[in-house]
């Protein structure tokens, strides 16, 4: 392999102008005439608006619902059976469904001065009951969120795959318990943010996003501002963190722009703290009651689950709310050769803000229930909890491996992932140090959890959603410049991954031009190729194979242009570290950029038309998806008397096949493992009793910093992808899938001696306590 | 979250600033270091018609010491007591109590004064300058006056300061060559605000302990009767110590605020505190 | 209000609302957007800079707070050589992904090398506590900030 190519650790591209802080963000684009908004939000969760009240000094610079006839309602649809519709408006109409909901904006040169304005306005409120905790508000009789709808269901499913009856009477062990995952805030350190203004020139509205998907939010701003599409550019600069939230077409977003367009200014909208953690868009918020059905040694028979999601007030588009809910089912096999399930899914709606898909998207719940089962299985029979894990895990012969829920796992070696970080975490010597006790009187445990994680699935799968999201072939554009540099154009978008470096370094790998030549765009929907955008783990095994092809696409053109330099045949000559080589001489990519765009009378008489620029479309085949997984071990110290936890040691095993640059996997791994630290042990987005945001400020929502992170331990496995270009598979959710399932079992195996289990996130001393208490342990 | 308009001043001179406070009547606020004030402002939770900045008067930056006793400036930030810029009489209490406070970039800008004059109920000055003894002085156009830190802090965020009163000097009191300090937060991260303080001084000497306690939702407290109980230990004998918590239990169930989880967390961080004094050795003189 | 101050080592002499943040100011009256905003409760040192050689919290601190201050922010560093040490550092190590939180995380970083050059890594996660990250899990920037502490001891006589 090139040393800059696959598989290098090439530093990156993009650090220079952060570590100088010249990136540049939404926030930092200053385009002259530029009015701040300031949105008016419900403080109310559930309530009918009598009337609004605006200054007449303040008029024509307030805006309300009256004013967005036209722009909007916000509608995600499902084709899902079953799946309710609800209508987002930009700004509310008759009733408010969450705390922060839109409900006016004011612009100003000034955010404070258009903060100064908002409190002027008058709001008369009918105050409505709320349905805040979605167990009850799946209940008959329960407050309507929208009132035309029966209940609050906007969407369930139900599942038997399997022999599940007979598995079920032929069990010999049967373990059922309840879990709670809280509801979360993603937190990107950037917040959202908007800019829009009219380019009288282009004629088109041109939308600056922080967003991960901008070809898929100007497909939105279109529909809903009831424009064409080539009207609407979007263009993501630099954006600060997205994890999944930066997805959805934001009801902020169409009111600046349909302002901008009739006010003839830009519009411009920085989301605030306050804003993002009490109205954004939350996430993660599970309620599981999951039965394990085993034989006396432990091997699984059948998973029975039952699974609420709390979708929030109205669905995001184009995902929906009931995105998250309607894949517990398919991924609730994980890493484990299960042979029957039966699933009840269902998504209900809340007085809650909507829910977005933060990264590992259902995963971290299922794998947070279904790996503490497994360890509820292990004690019930007396085993160690890793070997129940490697015993009923999928083995690497039986890759491909079809799980009864049709997900088809290309490749990996499950068991040994468990055995690896068995063997890191020293099982027996943990066990040993048990048995011992601690002088201090705390109690050490040790925790696994393993995942399976689907990445870069395509239209076979997603075509099955049932939303207006369906990724096709991924495209790039990859041209040669007039001095032998290359620009490569792709439609996802890299905030944190790496992309500038690491599609790059496939160049190299294919080119042998040096990455420092490669210059990667992406974000503006004028200057790059359509595309679903990046989630889903997606973005280097698309957009990485669809550099791939076009580079050698490219590189046969390059070919024939070189020879016919070299006087050569085009069979015998290579490409090597940006060169043309032939039997008698070499000549540099920059000669064959002179000779196309400067002096094409050097140009061969047979040429391609095309020249030195190549739009190549790629989808891995099949496009069902290719697996990573990992296991993750933890090894906890609890404080029975404070019920603080510490985390000693953490070890992550992973394998997302052939990695492009494992400096930036390792960070993707780190960061996403991070944040589950996060969601087992400190984040909870906390709404009172009538649907009032608790934690509202960072003092309140904590999420982890320096001092919370111990020293994690990364080892990796590779077993490529048998579908994928170079065998690379996706990686950065999984991280963030492990850690609330690993850290719970860890606290669980420690707590052991007390009597105690904990069946929720975030493991709050106050909650370990509370347990003890209960177990009279305190 | 960008504050609400407000008019500023920056007096040369205690005397201007009060001067300020008086003409400014309920609208103003006095601003010294601002890292309670400026999130407060930035949520509209605080709306000052006018900030008096006294971050900068020397008359209080200055540090003395004074028959033992230290006199601290109260616009002294914390990154320099930290970094014992300033004296410390109390066997390096006090640069530790600062060193825990938020972060360093907070740290050089928050003042003990501003911090104490806010009175958060888990702010980290109060619990230990209760348990040292400690007092401040007020100043007003109408004088001085000083006031036992235990009587300043009245409630949450709220003291006994008067209307056009400035906190312009802390008074901690030498410790004594015999006395031992113990402290114990209950936080779960640094900068978060604490779940519990709880300070122990004790001089077995001279008969003298103080326990204090800081809690999220009271003002913070002394437990007179839960301190006699560490009079009697020798050392951080453990079942000394466990009396001494049920002691401190039953004097914090007294308040009436807390309920049994709190209560257990707030005797634990006593009894830790406690211990902390005991094994900790006596600085050599 | 007029205020006088001295930013990246050049003077200025302007007014200014009462109620503007130094981070506003800077930001937006001074083109200078490499200090970024979080969470305005100065708990995230998204915004931190150095006043008067010392880390401060920009988003908290009125504009006219910095009279008579000396005022650097991240772009001021461009020709630092202590900065340049801790830059190259930043990317061997993989301590930044997104670089929303990286330029506070480098004033902090180069307080901390100069200040705390003994600093073990318990000492530097402790310091570092208040400069939050959500991409990176930290252990790229500790490692970082361990590499450029041992590079300018080494350096030292």
């Amino acid at each position: 392999m090139a040393s800059q190519g696959i598989g290098a650790s090439v530093l990156r591209n993009e650090d220079d102008r952060f570590l100088r802080g010249r990136g540049q963000y939404v926030a930092d684009i200053a385009l002259p005439g530029t009015l701040n908004a300031a949105f008016l939000r419900s403080p109310i969760a559930h309530a009918r608006i009598k009337s609004i009240t605006i200054p007449d000094d303040l008029k024509g610079r307030i805006f309300t619902a009256a004013d967005m006839t036209g722009v909007g309602p916000i509608v995600g649809i499902s084709s899902l059976p079953g799946f309710r519709v609800s209508e987002y408006p930009v700004l509310a109409t008759r009733k408010v469904r969450f705390v922060g909901e839109p409900i006016a904006v004011a612009l100003a040169p000034e955010r404070a001065e258009a903060e100064d304005m908002i409190e002027r306005i008058a709001v008369e409120f009918d105050p409505l009951p709320a349905a805040v905790e979605c167990l009850d508000a799946r209940k008959s009789g329960a407050p309507l969120v929208h009132e035309q709808w029966p209940d609050n269901v906007v969407h369930q499913a139900e599942f038997k795959l399997g022999p599940f009856d007979e598995m079920v009477k032929k069990a010999a062990l049967k373990v059922t318990r309840q879990f709670r995952i809280s509801r979360q805030a993603v937190m990107p350190m950037e917040s959202r943010a908007a800019l829009a203004h009219y380019d009288t020139r282009q004629d088109e509205l041109v939308v600056y996003a922080s967003h991960q998907t901008p070809h898929l939010l100007a497909t939105g701003l279109a529909k809903f501002l009831g424009m064409s599409q080539r009207q609407v550019r979007v263009i993501s600069p630099d954006v600060g963190g997205g994890f999944g939230l930066k997805i959805f077409v934001e009801a902020e977003a169409l009111v600046a722009a349909a302002l901008a367009m009739r006010l003839r200014r830009p519009i411009r909208w920085i989301e605030d703290n306050l804003e993002h953690l009490t109205a954004d868009a939350n996430c993660r918020e599970h309620r599981h009651t999951l039965t394990a059905y085993a034989d006396n040694q432990g091997k699984f028979l059948a998973f029975d689950l039952d699974v609420v999601v709390d979708g929030g007030a109205y669905s995001i588009y184009p995902w929906t709310s009931c995105v998250e809910a309607a894949q517990c089912a398919g991924i609730l096999t994980a890493a484990y050769d299960l042979p029957s399930i039966h699933a009840k899914l269902a998504t209900v709606a809340t007085n809650k803000p909507p829910i977005c898909v933060y990264r590992g998207v259902a995963r971290p719940g299922v794998c947070f229930s279904g790996e503490l089962i497994v360890d509820a299985v292990a004690r019930a029979i007396g085993r160690e909890p890793y070997q129940v894990r490697i015993d009923n895990m999928v083995r690497p012969e039986q890759m491909p491996y079809s799980t009864i829920t049709n997900k088809l796992y290309d490749s990996g070696d499950y068991p040994e992932s468990v055995r690896q970080a068995a063997k890191l975490a020293d099982v027996a010597a943990i066990r040993a140090r048990q048995r011992r006790g601690e002088t201090d009187g705390t109690l050490i445990g040790v925790g696994f959890a393993s995942y399976t994680e689907q990445t870069a699935h395509g239209t076979s799968v997603l075509s099955k959603w049932g939303v207006e999201l369906v990724p096709g072939y991924e495209m790039a554009t990859v041209r040669m410049t007039s001095d032998g540099d290359l620009v490569i154009e792709v439609g996802i978008h890299s905030h944190g991954q790496g992309m500038e470096t690491t599609l790059a370094q496939i160049a190299n790998e294919v080119l042998g031009i040096d990455p420092k030549r490669v210059k990667v765009k992406f974000g503006d929907t004028a200057m790059s190729p359509y595309s679903t955008g990046t989630y889903a783990s997606r973005s280097i095994v698309m957009a990485g194979g669809a550099v791939a092809t076009a580079c050698r696409t490219l590189a046969k053109r390059i070919a024939v242009i070189g020879a016919h330099l070299l006087q050569a045949k085009a069979d015998d000559v290579r490409i090597e570290n940006a060169q043309v080589i032939g039997p008698k001489g070499q000549v540099d990519f920059s000669a064959l950029g002179r000779a196309w765009y400067l002096h094409p009378e050097d140009l061969p008489p047979v040429v391609d038309r095309g020249g030195l620029t190549v739009t190549e479309g790629y989808r891995p085949n099949p496009d069902s998806g290719t697996f990573s997984y990992a296991t993750h071990a933890a090894v906890v110290s609890v404080d029975p008397d404070l019920g603080t936890v510490k985390l000693i040691e953490y070890f992550v095993v992973e394998d997302c096949g052939q990695r492009v640059n494992p400096m930036v996997v390792e960070g993707q791994v780190l960061g996403g493992t991070v944040q589950g630290i996060g969601t087992a042990l400190y984040e909870e987005a906390l709404y009172g009793p009538n649907g009032e945001a608790l934690t509202g400020t960072l003092a309140d929502y904590m999420i982890p910093g320096a001092t919370e992170v111990p020293d994690i331990k990364l080892a990796h496995m590779t077993t490529p992808s048998p579908w994928t270009e170079f065998g690379i598979k996706g990686v950065g959710e999984g991280g963030a899938i492990a850690p609330p399932a690993a850290i719970a079992n860890a606290v669980n195996d420690a707590l052991r001696v007390r009597g105690v289990e904990i069946a929720e996130t975030p493991i709050t001393p106050r909650r370990i306590l509370a347990a003890l208490a209960a177990a009279g342990e305190l | 979250m960008k504050a609400p308009p407000l008019d500023y001043v920056r007096p040369a001179t205690v005397a201007e600033a009060l001067a300020y406070l008086k003409q400014g009547g309920d609208g103003a606020m006095v601003l010294a270091g601002g890292q309670s004030l400026g999130p407060m402002l930035n949520l509209r939770l605080a709306r000052p018609t006018l900030l008096v900045d006294i971050s900068r008067l020397a008359e209080l930056t200055r540090t003395a010491t004074v028959n033992g006793t230290l006199a601290i400036g109260s616009a002294v930030i914390h990154a320099d007591i930290e970094d014992g810029k300033a004296p410390d009489p109390c066997h390096g209490l006090l640069t530790e109590t600062a060193a825990t406070i938020a972060y360093r970039a907070v740290r050089n800008r928050g003042t003990i004064g501003g911090s104490l004059s806010h009175a958060d109920p888990v702010g980290d000055w109060c619990p230990v300058l209760m348990a040292l003894g400690a007092s401040v002085v007020a100043a007003s156009n109408a004088g001085e006056r000083t006031i036992a830190v235990a009587d300043f802090v009245e409630g949450v965020l709220t003291t006994s300061l008067r209307p056009g009163e400035i906190v312009t000097e802390i008074r901690i009191p030498r410790l004594a060559a015999t006395a031992r300090w113990g402290r114990y937060k209950i936080c779960r991260k640094p900068g978060k605000f604490a779940d519990a303080i709880a300070v122990v001084v004790m001089d077995t000497a001279a008969v003298q302990s103080r326990v204090a306690v800081a809690m999220p939702n009271h003002r913070p407290v002394l437990l007179p009767q839960a301190a006699v109980h560490l009079l009697a230990l020798k050392g951080a004998d453990r079942d000394g110590l466990a009396a001494f918590r049920n002691a401190a239990r039953a004097e914090l169930a007294a308040l009436g605020a807390s309920d049994a989880l709190q209560l257990h967390i707030l005797s634990a961080a006593a009894m830790r505190a406690a211990a902390d004094a005991l094994n900790r050795k006596r600085p050599q003189p | 209000m007029k205020v006088t101050l001295t930013l990246n080592g050049r003077p200025i002499e302007t007014d200014v609302e009462a109620r503007k943040s130094l981070a506003d100011f800077i930001r937006e009256r001074e083109g200078l957007t490499g200090t970024h905003i979080t969470c305005e409760q100065g708990v995230c040192g998204a915004c931190t800079i150095l006043v008067d050689g010392r880390p401060v919290r920009s988003c908290i601190a009125l504009a006219v707070t910095a009279d008579r201050r000396d005022v650097r922010t991240i772009e001021g560093f461009d020709d630092d050589p202590v900065m340049a040490i801790v830059r190259r550092c930043f990317s061997e190590c993989h301590a930044l992904q997104c670089g929303y939180c990286t330029p506070g995380m480098l004033v902090t970083a180069r307080d901390i090398v100069t200040r705390l050059p003994n600093a073990d890594r318990a000492r530097i996660r402790l310091e570092l506590s208040g400069n939050l990250c959500r991409c990176t899990g930290y252990l790229g920037i500790i490692n970082a900030i361990e590499k450029a502490a041992f590079e300018i001891r080494a350096r030292r006589p």
